[in-house]
């Protein structure tokens, strides 16, 4: 195999195996925050035995998560060390300071998980505060660096090298407000749409319970006011696009020709030979008036760029719009079942309702997914835009198609391992089976 | 001595020795784990279990800390190290993986019967794997085999592989198993107390005999380590190494368990710290100095501010997240 393809996919892999775990790693810090807030606040000690019914699962992802992002640290150089000799100065500071906060993630997620019989009530939710800030503080942070690779900034090239470094502006850099905004509202509707398909699941099989209904509305509210929120920062993503990444968003659109009044293409297969858009429903002036409100706009094209420079549509923009479709899936039932909450409360726990919400629950993560391909597909074929190839970062060294392997095996394990754990067990285990379990010791 | 780039490795050398100690010492439980022996070793394993819980994943980011910091502000070295090493760091990985989720598996999940002694075996040899590679890679630094000339990094494929370099992953193995005992009689009672001391005295001579096999092997396949390590400011860190070891095995024997703690972690921070005076100013011995493989001034003072801010919220957080735990190893019981 290809040193760069296989470079390029044990990378890949690894990030889409870890964002799972990252995802919910800054998603169930804020669940366990609000539920234990509640209880305090309400007296209500329903929603603290939900908070604790999460630690088992809480605990068996966020090692998964801490073990498969130190794979990560370490294949930024074992896979692109010339592309870190290059960044590191500045994209390391993100790093660093995400480092803090999986300290203090590690620890107040220790504290709560172990400290039940050592810490007051009291405590224990002042310890959630902590961890959901450090949980959301590291995604804001480590989203720096990814951002830094699309729009690199806060440096000057001098001869072939860097110099006038300036790290706090490559911190800044131009897509880093959007993309972390996005991505970390992102992580809130993925791990809230999860959890309350974990929990719309467990109602349908007929095992009603306090925790499973407090769980589902707790996790359901969380990732409805979220979803709102990720239509508008999605469109100012994409209105910043059109600024800082036009090829990028030009791949997304599958728009080949720069034009006045460019259409939007739903779904379609975009063909780079024939510069078509097939089987797509077309929308007149779609995009300028999407990107700009006036549908003469211009919108560059992917043939506005040199040839070698921009991404494959093809791999984007099918991506994009499984992003965008996504949210429309999730909408639905989400919409659904606060109407009848709000109208006839005995309804929303209807068959049909529950069974529309777990349907919907997994997109959260294929969307969060899906949108982080669209991101690095799109930046392609750059490892930092308009610096340095991917090519050019690779490592010299060869037999990366055997770490690859055994990485992908390391993985499969895992996973396997996992959901032997986590799904219910087959065999009639009964009210252990569900999520609200109890915390198993030893 | 006090140039940003020497503060810098002041940071990476901090992060070693924090994570030697603490996560050493969970590396540690899982080698006692396979090794416990006498009437009491379904206790000594159980103490051992419960005592990594809550502070394993604390003490592994002392680890990712680490690599942050040598890719931030030695970004050279680190895309040199990481070129070259590939395989031992390979295999230090897929260790912290299989330990990781063996123990959480064992601990979150519902694991019973015939699944309990197989995560048990992969958790225990898991524990041997990443400490043993991890020192090869730390002492490969110091053989002298890895080249460096006109910005590349070079080195024959197996060059990691010889007595020095073996050894020095064997060194790291009896770090951790020497630390864990030695914590584990602060934490225990009667027989079982005994039996860690016995278990922490035999480690420390272990080490002892193992450290001082070292300087002639380096002798033979590192001269240039161990004409360093033999000069005036090596020399010292060893005698001192060496006085504290002896210290912490006098502690053991008398049953100052608290002062033998300290002694048995300082033994380690000083035999580190040896290792890093016969390095300084290099990163790759010989080959590559810490000034230029550094990252430029901008990025050195903003990652040690970074550090600074960083202290003030880790110190605090750590301080209770041990004082929570200390004690009785099982947290669902009181201190």
């Amino acid at each position: 195999m290809d040193q760069v393809l296989s470079a390029r996919a044990l990378m890949g892999i690894s990030l889409g195996f870890h964002i799972i775990y990252a995802t919910i790693g800054v998603g169930l810090p804020l669940l366990l925050m609000l539920a234990e807030g509640v209880s305090l606040a309400r007296g209500d000690d329903g929603y603290h035995d939900l908070a604790r019914s999460w630690v088992r699962p809480a605990g068996l992802l966020f090692a998964i998560g801490a073990v498969s992002g130190t794979i990560l640290s370490f294949e930024l150089g074992l896979l692109w060390p010339r592309f870190m000799a290059l960044s590191g100065p500045l994209i390391g500071l993100p790093f660093s300071m995400e480092g803090f906060a999986f300290f203090v993630e590690a620890i107040f997620l220790a504290l709560y998980s172990y400290g039940e019989k050592r810490l007051s009530r009291r405590v224990l939710f002042l310890c959630t505060i902590p961890l959901s800030v450090a949980a959301a503080a590291s995604a804001v942070f480590v989203i720096s660096a990814n951002a830094w690779m699309n729009t690199p900034a806060g440096f000057s090239v001098i001869n072939g090298a860097l110099a006038e470094l300036h790290p706090f502006e490559a911190f800044a850099n131009p897509a880093w407000a959007h993309e972390a905004v996005h991505a970390t509202l992102a992580a809130y509707v993925a791990t809230g749409f999860a959890v309350a398909g974990v929990y719309a699941a467990a109602l349908l099989r007929g095992e009603a319970s306090a925790v499973a209904t407090r769980g589902l509305t707790l996790s359901l509210a969380v990732a409805t006011v979220a979803l709102p929120l990720m239509l508008v920062s999605g469109d100012w993503s994409a209105k910043t696009l059109a600024v800082q990444q036009k090829p990028k968003l030009a791949a997304m659109e599958a728009l080949f020709r720069s034009e006045r009044g460019a259409p939007l293409f739903l779904g379609g297969w975009p063909d780079p030979a024939t510069r078509q858009v097939r089987y797509a429903v077309r929308i007149p002036k779609g995009l300028s008036v999407l990107l700009s409100g006036d549908p003469d706009a211009l919108v560059e094209g992917l043939d506005a760029f040199p040839a070698g420079t921009t991404p494959d549509p093809r791999l984007v923009h099918p991506f994009f719009d499984l992003m965008v479709a996504s949210f429309f899936i999730m909408m639905g039932p989400a919409l659904w079942f606060w109407w009848l909450f709000w109208r006839r409360p005995e309804a929303a726990w209807g068959t049909w309702t529950l069974r529309a919400l777990l349907l919907a629950s997994p997109f959260g993560l294929i969307a969060l997914e899906s949108g982080w391909l669209v991101t690095e597909f799109g930046r392609q074929p750059w490892v930092a835009r308009g610096m340095m190839r991917v090519t050019q970062g690779v490592t010299a060294q060869t037999g990366i198609a055997p770490v690859l392997f055994t990485f992908l095996v390391l993985y499969l394990v895992l996973t396997a391992g996992l959901l032997k754990l986590l799904l219910p067990a087959a065999k009639g285990k009964g009210a252990d089976a569900t999520p609200g379990g109890p915390h198993v010791e030893s | 001595m006090w140039s940003l780039e020497s503060l810098a490795y002041a940071v990476v050398h901090i992060g070693l020795v924090m994570y030697a100690v603490f996560g050493g010492a969970d590396f540690g439980g899982g080698i006692w784990t396979a090794l416990a022996w006498g009437p009491r070793a379904k206790e000594q394993r159980s103490d051992l279990f419960h005592a990594i819980g809550p502070v394993w994943e604390t003490n592994h980011v002392w680890l990712i800390f680490v690599v942050v910091t040598l890719f931030t502000a030695f970004p050279k070295g680190f895309a040199a190290l990481f070129t070259v090493l590939l395989v031992p760091l390979v295999l230090a990985l897929v260790g912290i993986n299989f330990r990781g989720a063996a123990f959480a598996f064992r601990n979150f999940g519902r694991a019973t019967g015939g699944q309990i002694p197989f995560l048990v075996s992969t958790f225990a040899v898991a524990s041997l794997l990443t400490p043993f590679a991890l020192g090869i890679t730390l002492t490969a630094t110091a053989s002298g085999k890895i080249l460096w000339a006109g910005g590349q990094v070079q080195a024959a494929p197996l060059f990691w592989v010889e007595p020095f370099t073996l050894m020095g992953g064997v060194i790291a193995i009896a770090v951790c198993a020497y630390l864990t005992p030695i914590f584990m009689t602060l934490r225990s009672e009667g027989a079982l107390q005994g039996d860690f001391r016995r278990q922490g005295m035999l480690a420390g001579a272990v080490l002892g005999v193992l450290t001082a096999a070292e300087i002639p092997v380096a002798l033979a396949c590192a001269p240039l380590f161990a004409a360093r390590l033999l000069s005036w400011r090596g020399a010292f860190f060893v005698v001192l190494a060496a006085g504290m070891g002896t210290a912490a095995l006098v502690l053991l024997w008398k049953n100052r368990f608290l002062a033998a703690q300290l002694a048995g972690s300082g033994t380690v921070a000083l035999t580190l710290t040896g290792f890093a005076a016969a390095m300084y100013p290099d990163l790759l011995i010989g080959q590559l100095t810490l000034a230029e493989a550094a990252a430029p001034r901008a990025t050195l003072s903003a990652f040690l501010g970074i550090c600074l801010v960083g202290v003030f919220v880790l110190v605090p957080s750590l301080w209770f997240l041990y004082r929570t735990f200390r004690g009785e190893p099982n947290s669902q019981i009181p201190p």
